[in-house]
């Protein structure tokens, strides 16, 4: 299936540019800080990643990834610090914002439209993003392109076979799979991804790791990943960055990470690869 | 042609299907009802009847595109239904003359006023959470019964304001009979609200069905989600909001043409807003002909249950505990109202599409 589609043209010309001076990080931020009460939950964090490239985030639990994320998203404010996407502070910009401007993101828990059908769900992610989503005057079985889409990218996560099953019936493996859908659904420059294969059985592991490996093959889109499985990220990243208490501890390719003293103490040796 | 997949296959079946239904062929039956009944059931009450049931069924399904499909809960929504019907008034009764022109302008300017005031309420829906939200919208309304009471020099108070309609709408208009029936004005404003009333049930139809309509759905499912996706969701919780009001005070300007009169008991009554919520309830969220079963539910119930009151008595004339109990009809309404909702939480509507779709097992969505 062909990723680049019409509604991205606009955003593709805008990454060529971005192309030319390519040492230029795509995300930046600065100082990124965020408190909750007493609690540091995310300290001073200078971040950066290049184009098209694959990052991982590594860390115990609590370290702070999720709520990175949600910086970077949009979903929390930070305390202190920015944001850049493209060297555009976009630190005070809402989700729905930073969503057109290319960034998609997969939640760590389940985070889906229960009364709304499996293919719904993905199909009012693609009209969100073809942005005939505040059409109030055709009905939607007009734009049937959408619906299609929307199948083939059931098919793509091996979900298709329960399209048209209310999703709150979903088992918890196939939600996974749905919101992993609902995010290729957006067509994404910058694919956030937190811990796509959380709780999913070992035997659907693989078709979402393919799915990975596959878009960072194609070297059009920019990965940044939060996973506990250390074989995943080993294979998969460019670039491995590790949280811990809310600080950046390390940050580099992934041999340089497995080698490196403080992550050995800190996170791998304790042996916690989770699931 | 190329191989098609499951999902056009289910499409196409239902495009065929579409006007050969027993659902399309049961819709189609319940609109002739209503064509008819002027031919079937000539009485003043009978008409009465159906003209109430037809608005509330409307009024019902505007506000289950704020409830059912949106998930916002407002108690301001008669108060729309009230805006209408004062503008009507006001412009025809007290301060116009019956005619076309006013009656049109009436319309126009309730709906201007709801317009700005819908928006209003929707930036209120920004600021507060649903539950606070719906308070405020309670208050609100309350203060529209008030301002509606206390300037009587303008409203005419308690009283309302009573008004006589232009041309082919007057009551006293008649132009000889037809199939034995005789075509008065009443006849008249009977049906043309029945044919605004239909525009304004398909036009919501349309609405709920369109990409925005599945957005609204999407944001009463999850809302943050619906953000992270793209989505505005405060445009589109406007856009719903200001929709549904706008229906409701265009109902309110037609009830106040049927009635003659408006007040603030009879179009702004913090009663009607909760026969519009039972009727939502019984009839079931998130189905817009829900709308239609709750309000022919509870309109009979209003009317009938009285006469059952009676003719229970005369039945068994010494049955006290009986008589005691009829007294107390409400209060067994509640009763059979409170068993709905624990037995049918999904109203009258919602259960039987629950049950068909068993029956089928078919795909539903
Ligand atoms: N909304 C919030 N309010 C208060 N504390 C929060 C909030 N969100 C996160 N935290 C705290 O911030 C810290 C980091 O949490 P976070 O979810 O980011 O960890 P994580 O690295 O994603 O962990 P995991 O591997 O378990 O997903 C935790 O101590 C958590 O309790
Ligand atoms: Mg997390």
């Amino acid at each position: 299936m062909g990723l680049i589609c019409a509604g991205s043209v606009k955003r593709y010309l805008g990454l060529c540019k971005m192309n030319a001076k390519n040492t230029e990080p795509i995300i930046e931020t600065k100082d990124l800080t965020i408190r909750f009460g007493g609690h540091v939950a995310v300290d001073h964090v200078n971040f950066q990643m290049q184009l098209f490239t694959l990052k991982s985030i590594i860390g115990p639990n609590g370290a702070g990834k999720t709520t990175f994320f949600n910086m970077l998203t949009g979903q929390y404010k930070p305390t202190e610090g920015q944001v850049f996407l493209k060297g555009q502070d976009i630190t005070n910009l809402s989700p729905a914002d930073r969503t057109r401007l290319g960034m998609g993101r997969s939640f760590q828990l389940t985070n889906i439209f229960p009364m709304l059908s499996v293919l719904e769900n993905v199909r009012v992610a693609i009209q969100s993003r073809e942005g005939f989503g505040l059409n109030f005057w055709k009905s939607y079985l007009h734009f049937s392109d959408a619906e299609d889409e929307a199948y083939e990218l059931l098919q793509e996560v091996l979900l298709d076979e329960k399209w048209s099953a209310t999703s709150a019936e979903l088992t918890h493996g196939e939600k996974r799979k749905l919101e992993i859908a609902i995010l290729l659904a957006l067509k994404p420059e910058i694919l956030f991804l937190d811990e796509p294969t959380a709780g999913m059985g070992q035997e659907e592991v693989p078709a979402i790791l393919e799915i990975l490996q596959r878009i960072k093959e194609a070297r059009d889109r920019t990965l940044l990943l939060v996973e506990h499985k250390m074989d995943m990220i080993m294979s998969l990243s460019d670039t491995i960055m590790v949280l811990q208490e809310g600080r950046i501890i390390a940050d580099g390719e992934p041999d340089e990470i497995y080698r490196s003293e403080a992550v050995q103490e800190a996170y791998l040796g304790g042996g916690t690869t989770r699931e | 042609m190329a191989e098609q997949t499951p999902v056009q296959i289910f499409r196409r079946q239902e495009r065929q299907k579409q006007y050969r239904s027993g659902t399309f062929f049961l819709k189609l039956a319940v609109l002739l009802l209503f064509i008819l009944v002027p031919f079937l059931f000539p009485s003043f009450k009978s008409l009465d009847l159906a003209l109430k049931i037809m608005i509330f069924a409307v009024l019902v399904a505007s506000f289950d595109i704020l409830l059912g499909y949106t998930g916002i809960l407002s108690f301001g929504h008669v108060m729309f239904f009230g805006i209408g019907a004062y503008s009507v008034a006001l412009l025809i009764g007290k301060y116009g003359n019956p005619t076309y022109i006013n009656l049109v302008i009436g319309f126009i300017v309730a709906l201007g006023i709801t317009s700005a005031l819908a928006l209003i309420v929707s930036f209120l829906s920004l600021r507060v959470k649903a539950i606070f939200f719906a308070m405020v919208t309670l208050a609100i309304a309350e203060f529209a019964i008030i301002l509606a009471t206390k300037l009587s020099g303008f409203t005419g108070g308690e009283d309302g304001i009573i008004m006589s309609m232009p041309g082919i709408f007057k009551v006293s208009f008649n132009m000889g009979k037809f199939l034995g029936v005789e075509i008065t004005g009443r006849l008249i404003t009977y049906y043309f609200i029945l044919v605004v009333c239909l525009g304004l049930f398909l036009l919501m139809i349309r609405f709920i069905n369109s990409p925005l309509g599945r957005v609204m759905q999407a944001i009463r499912d999850n809302e943050p989600r619906a953000e992270a996706i793209g989505y505005k969701t405060f445009i589109v919780k406007s856009i719903s909001i200001c929709f549904g009001c706008l229906v409701s005070t265009i109902l309110g300007g037609l009830y106040a043409m049927w009635v003659g009169y408006a007040n603030p008991e009879s179009v702004l009554g913090i009663p009607i807003m909760l026969d519009v919520l039972l009727m939502e309830i019984v009839g079931g969220m998130g189905t817009l002909y829900g709308g239609l079963a709750g309000a022919a539910f509870l309109e009979f119930a209003h009317s009938f249950l009285p006469d059952l009151q009676n003719f229970a008595k005369s039945l068994f004339p010494g049955a006290h505990f009986l008589h005691a109990a009829m007294e107390r009809w409400l209060l067994i309404f509640g009763i059979l109202f409170i068993m709905v909702v624990f037995f049918f939480p999904k109203g009258i509507i919602g259960s039987v599409q629950d049950f068909m779709a068993r029956r089928k097992t078919a795909p539903s969505i």
